[in-house]
């Protein structure tokens, strides 16, 4: 097992990159299958620790059961003579401990500093961690649209890091890395995956294999829901996907627009608004459009009673129109807050696009062809992705 | 056997508890025996709503969505005051407030300890964190976590955090001025012929533990001010967008919170080399060993905060280093581990009930001492961290070492400080159910964490649910035991036998006294010799209990 | 006598007696001495130790905020060269001498406890306390002309003061974000550029640039210069500002080398010597009850354990403002 501990951190293989489906590290009873190039290493030290621990607790707790039935008081015998010290052995159990120890420290040392040390020619993304979402941008400028981690396999690829809000941290259990992220500075995080993740591309969810990416400091109320899905594509395929994603939204025509991006952006919308009229951090977009257009429930209250729907939207007003109040409420979102909901929404600018505002507008126009997850159950079938 | 008759059961002498009478003899007591047992009572009623909010979290985890009865945020609040109360409330209190109190000055042969009136303004100070804490849950609860990060602490809309804040601040001086006066106590009121090293083993490891709770609540205290000036201000020290840094936070709150753990820990396992020798009837093997290895634990705590921030962006440099003195502080819990179990060797052991929870303390404290090193190993602690393998290991240690040492010390004093006898079966039904139960709910949580199961999560992935069943029920179980064991205890108040002064046969000065001790602890000389030198103590068939021989010719110090 | 004994020590031959009263009359001749101590030396040596830890307590409470200090100044040491010139080094000289003198006064206030001095050792109480007083007006002085300025902690470092008529948007989620509406009452919100978020107070702020915190009155360039600026390069907030026309009185809101972040200096300022001040006004407490205490004779050359050990705090305060007074007043 050697060579696994004096592993230099993997550079690219490109072509050569194994392109198997099995993982690297198959599933244990204590860790999940290992799909980087760090398993094997982290695997290592934790079963070296582990095998340790095992001897030891056998021994003292078996001693101990030993010891306990063997040693019975007899009667009410009140003194039992024994030793009382015996320097040979102190230094026996303190020294042998010790040495572990240093083996156990040297261990994870050689594994932190690979995984501390991205390679020159790792791949960068740019992540982006507001609370409750994920947002991986890549080199291209292009974000990705179902705001799932796609990486190319057989290549470094490292996340460089920012937080919008509050901690928020990267754990990718079947990599065997985590950080933290802290707004107001960048951390970088970085890994290489060997094996291609199957079925990334079926349609059916049920046959795809993807990693988890979570939130792995509490953030609040949607900390367990801030996930992301990891795939990991052959390098053609992945260049294929990277592509689409900068134009996802421009291929989309008319009503496709709404119809197929809405549902792909509400997801960052799902844990405030509810489609439904349910109540959550933020108002629901059951009836919003009815609401902004001056029909039913505008003269529901904005900025503590000062304002309503109608008397902020409408010819002449501050918003012309219903789509520019919603606009606005997106990009600038502090501006009018509907009674009695508090000032949380995250500005959006810089992250929806015109065309993407364009969807939800348009997907709030016409929420009842949307069921309360967003899927689109309604009208006309929709182009395929 | 016991009887139910009162006067068999009443305390026909005086003592502590009888020498006057009254509430206000109570609320404005100078005695450390009744501030122990006014500590006592209310740590273990804080333990039983820290257990509840416990019950909650795991009850909600039976399933892997949302459910009707409880929501993201108020499950937030749930392991924040599970957390907080246990921590602020219970565990670091618990062992100097209680059982300290009472057994400190006794087994030093003192009076009383240095400063009585400052140790009943400790204990108000207590109850003064404890309002505060109930006045924050009703303010609008706080949903940070028990560890306070910032910004998150700094911005959540839960107006509870600044009065809880300001709760715990005022228990950090109530922990502070306790460890200020047993440290004084042991330096100043050592009778002539009671030297260092005659002093029983728990004496060292309170010594150690008020060292610990002197030197680094401080820094809890100013962290804690810190944070309520910057919520309440925004002056900006931990806030990036006014030039801040939330890390910095972190690092003030580990100095601190690190060495509290081993206030936690320290004074059971002091407890645990009583329980053990006693139990035993044995000298204790390695005394001095297990003397210095507390103050040695005691030093090292303060230099290995930074394990707790593998993952937090300090440098590699600091992660390196805190790795490494970490691996340092597991040495010296082993040599203990060790020695205990030396001292079984040829023991005369019986297994009642402080004893079971003894042994239950070297099986837990085992497995949670072992569990600390793959946390201590850098490459593994990044993919642990914030997992429930964390979770695991500390309620293994905090909870599984910690408290059931408490609990084991309880059963072991119990006799002293109330003068009665609990049932023996019900004692190992209660024990027995508590050991099962945290097993099973703790154990499957190394697994949980391991394969990667992040904490303080509402919801999670549905290939967990499983291990999350299998430990709710462990909890249930566990929460039976810990009812079953309130019963007894309770139960013997009123209708236990009357306890003889020295039940178990120990030999350290508190079982010198009657059970309970009078007021001012010692009514004739107790004689001093080796703590653990069990050679002049025999059974008295009458009294149903040990005494020491008074015509034993006194042994030397064979330590 | 202490409650126990070994039973092999010769010199307690006369350990058969009981020991839980007064054997050798010790508590009868000192009335002071507690019950549960054997001899007054053992009550005086008990409570010196504890004085002592405690004050090491407070050295590590103070630690801490000095770690903040040197945290901060590592990270911004633009902002403590700028920001001390502030501070005023002549009255903080005299306070720092007025400590001095006051410890001084309270060392000789112990010895004339210990020599049973008691008229001198009033006066020297008094003369103590009236040097702690005068440090806390001094204090008072400096803080409310350093408000009047608004040389505040918090982002109320960034507005400017004495604008003339509106009130606060205060714990008003319906308020447009941006909007200058002010009073001169402390705590303010500041106003700053970029995106909406909450401070905890309820206060609508807008989010702070992430790279760096100026004030709102500056263009674009970072520069504030509010005349000299053309209208169309001025920051929303300035034209805001500019109606309400900040006063001398804000120096440092127009001053163009402002550095950013300097609020961090006032920050750990106000909470450093705020935290000195109350050990101060706790110090007056405590030394009036030994005025107090003095007066009815309570201190003599047997007993004077509170003079003695309140002395110990006192220097401990004063020389905790020794090492505030250089770091923040003295750094040139």
């Amino acid at each position: 097992m050697i060579h696994l501990l004096l592993q230099a951190p993997s550079e690219s293989t490109g072509q050569n990159a194994l392109m198997t489906s099995a993982p690297v590290t198959p599933a244990d009873f204590w860790l999940p299958e290992g799909a980087s190039t760090f398993a094997p290493q982290v695997d290592f030290a934790f079963q070296f620790v582990a095998w340790i621990s095992y001897f030891f607790f056998v021994l003292v707790v078996g001693l101990m059961i030993f010891f306990a039935i063997k040693y019975r008081q007899k009667g009410r015998e009140a003194y039992a003579r024994g030793p009382s010290h015996h320097t040979m052995l102190e230094l026996g159990w303190t020294i042998i401990p010790t040495i572990l120890c240093v083996f156990m420290f040297w261990f994870g040392f050689r594994g932190f500093i690979d995984l501390r040390t991205p390679p020159q020619n790792s791949y960068q993304i740019d992540l982006t961690a507001q609370k409750w979402a994920f947002n991986f941008r890549y080199p291209t400028g292009a974000a990705s649209a179902d705001q799932n981690l796609y990486i190319p396999v057989g290549r470094p690829v490292k996340l460089v890091m920012r937080s919008e809000d509050v901690l928020h941290a990267a754990f990718i259990p079947a990599f065997r890395v985590k950080h933290d992220i802290v707004p107001g500075r960048y951390s970088t995080l970085w890994f290489q995956s060997d094996h291609v993740t199957e079925g990334w591309n079926d349609s059916d969810p049920l046959k795809q294999k993807f990693h988890h990416f979570f939130c792995a400091e509490y953030c609040g109320k949607g900390h367990s829901g801030m996930y992301a899905k990891i795939f990991v594509l052959p390098q053609a395929d992945f260049d294929l996907w990277l592509e689409k994603q900068g134009r996802w939204m421009d291929d989309l025509k008319g009503d496709e627009l709404w119809q197929v991006a809405g549902p792909k952006l509400f997801g960052r919308c799902a844990s405030c608004h509810s489609l439904n009229g349910s109540a959550g951090t933020g108002p629901s977009w059951e009836g919003l459009w009815a609401r902004a257009s001056g029909g039913a429930g505008s003269d529901g209250k904005l900025d503590n009673g000062r304002e309503t729907y109608s008397s902020l939207i409408g010819p002449g007003k501050k918003f012309e129109n219903p789509e520019s109040y919603v606009r606005n409420s997106i990009l600038n979102p502090g501006d009018h807050i509907v009674v009695p909901y508090g000032n949380v929404m995250p500005t959006f600018r810089g992250q929806l696009n015109d065309l993407a505002i364009d969807a939800i507008i348009g997907m709030m126009k016409n929420l009842d062809k949307f069921d309360a997850k967003g899927k689109y159950i309604g009208g006309a079938p929709i182009a395929a992705k | 056997m016991t009887t139910s008759s009162p006067t068999a059961n009443a305390q026909s002498t005086d003592n502590y508890l009888t020498f006057t009478r009254g509430i206000k003899s109570w609320m404005f007591t100078l005695d450390h025996k009744r501030i122990g047992v006014m500590y006592l009572v209310s740590v273990l009623a804080s333990f039983f709503v820290g257990g509840l909010f416990a019950l909650i979290v795991r009850t909600k985890l039976l399933t892997p969505g949302e459910v009707s009865w409880i929501d993201a945020d108020q499950y937030n609040q749930a392991f924040t005051l599970h957390g907080a109360i246990m921590v602020f409330l219970v565990i670091i209190p618990s062992i100097p407030g209680a059982l300290g109190n009472f057994v400190l000055p006794i087994m030093l042969g003192a009076k009383d300890v240095a400063f009585p009136r400052l140790n009943l303004f400790s204990y108000y100070l207590w109850v003064t964190g404890a309002f505060l804490s109930v006045y924050a849950l009703l303010a609008g609860g706080f949903d940070t976590g028990w560890t306070f990060y910032t910004p998150y602490s700094t911005t959540t809309e839960t107006a509870g955090v600044i009065p809880v804040v300001m709760g715990v601040f005022v228990l950090g001086f109530s922990s502070i001025f306790t460890g200020l006066n047993f440290v004084v106590t042991i330096h100043k009121l050592r009778p002539p012929g009671m030297t260092w090293f005659r002093m029983p083993l728990l004496l060292w490891a309170l010594y150690a533990t008020a060292l610990i709770q002197v030197l680094a609540t401080p820094v809890l205290g100013i962290t804690l001010l810190l944070l309520i000036i910057e919520r309440a201000f925004g002056i900006g020290i931990f806030d990036p967008d006014m030039g801040g840094d939330p890390v910095l936070f972190q690092h003030f709150f580990w100095f601190y919170s690190h060495p509290a753990v081993y206030i936690m820990i320290l004074p059971g396992m002091g407890i645990i080399s009583e329980i053990i020798a006693v139990h035993s009837h044995r000298q204790i093997f390695g005394y001095k060993y297990v003397a210095f290895s507390s103050i040695a634990i005691a030093i090292f705590s303060f230099l290995v905060w930074g394990h707790h921030m593998f993952t937090s962006g300090q440098s590699e440099l600091m992660n390196v280093v805190f790795s490494f003195i970490t691996f340092s502080v597991a040495i010296p819990s082993a040599i203990k581990v060790f020695n205990w179990l030396a001292t079984l060797y040829k023991g005369a052991i019986v297994l009642n009930t402080a004893m079971l929870y003894g042994l239950a303390f070297m099986f837990l404290f085992t497995i949670g001492g072992l569990t600390g090193l793959p946390l201590g190993t850098l490459n593994v602690d990044i993919h642990l961290h914030d997992t429930y393998f964390v979770v695991a290991h500390f309620h293994y240690v905090m909870m599984g070492s910690a408290l059931i040492a408490m609990v084991g010390g309880i059963h072991h004093w119990w006799p002293k400080m109330f003068g009665v006898m609990f049932s023996e079966f019900w004692g190992r039904i209660g024990c027995t159910l508590v050991f099962v139960g945290f097993n099973v709910t703790f154990f499957t949580q190394f697994m949980l964490g391991s394969q990667g199961m992040p904490r303080r999560y509402y919801m999670y992935q549905p290939e967990f649910q499983t291990y999350h069943v299998i430990s709710t029920m462990g909890a249930y179980v566990m929460a039976l035991g810990f009812f079953v064991t309130a019963a007894y205890l309770l139960h013997s108040l009123f209708f236990g036998k009357k306890a003889p002064a020295n039940p178990w046969g120990g030999r350290s000065l508190e079982w010198q006294c009657t059970s309970p001790p009078p007021h001012d602890n010692f009514s004739t000389t107790p004689s001093v010799g080796n703590p653990y030198d069990f050679s002049d103590v025999r059974w008295n068939e009458a009294e149903q209990g040990y005494e020491i021989d008074p015509n034993a010719v006194p042994s030397k110090d064979t330590h | 006598m202490s409650a126990a004994h070994t039973s092999t020590d010769p010199t307690t031959a006369h350990a058969e007696h009981d020991h839980s009263h007064d054997p050798h009359g010790e508590h009868a001749k000192y009335p002071f001495l507690a019950h549960h101590f054997d001899s007054p030396a053992q009550q005086f040596d008990s409570g010196k130790f504890g004085m002592w830890l405690f004050l090491a307590t407070e050295v590590l409470f103070f630690g801490g905020l000095f770690v903040a200090y040197a945290v901060l100044r590592m990270l911004h040491p633009e902002v403590f060269a700028y920001a001390s010139h502030y501070l005023d080094t002549i009255l903080g000289g005299i306070n720092t001498l007025v400590l001095i003198a006051s410890s001084f006064t309270m060392a000789m206030a112990v010895r004339f406890a210990q020599t049973n001095k008691r008229i001198p050792l009033i006066i020297c109480l008094l003369l103590t306390l009236a040097g702690a007083m005068g440090f806390m007006v001094i204090k008072y002085f400096e803080y409310t002309h350093k408000i009047h300025e608004n040389l505040i902690m918090g982002p109320g470092f960034y507005r400017p003061v004495d604008a003339q008529e509106a009130t606060i948007a205060m714990t008003d989620p319906g308020e447009p974000a941006p909007v200058l509406k002010l009073d001169s009452s402390l705590g303010a919100p500041a106003v700053t550029p970029a995106a909406a978020s909450q401070n905890i107070i309820g206060i609508p702020l807008p989010a702070m640039d992430r790279t760096a915190v100026v004030s709102p009155l500056a263009g674009p360039s970072g520069v504030v210069d509010l005349a000299g600026t053309p209208p169309a390069e001025r920051s929303q907030y300035a034209e805001e500002a500019l109606r309400e026309v900040p006063t001398a009185d804000t120096p440092h809101l127009l001053d163009p080398k402002l550095p950013v972040n300097t609020h961090q200096f006032f920050a750990i300022y106000y909470c450093m010597t705020g935290l000195h001040g109350i050990h101060v006004i706790v110090g007056i407490g405590v030394i009036s009850w030994l005025v107090w205490g003095a007066f009815k004779g309570r201190y003599n050359s047997n007993y004077y354990t509170p003079v003695d050990l309140v002395g110990l705090y006192w220097h401990v305060v004063d020389l905790v403002w020794i090492f505030l007074f250089p770091l923040f007043y003295l750094i040139h």
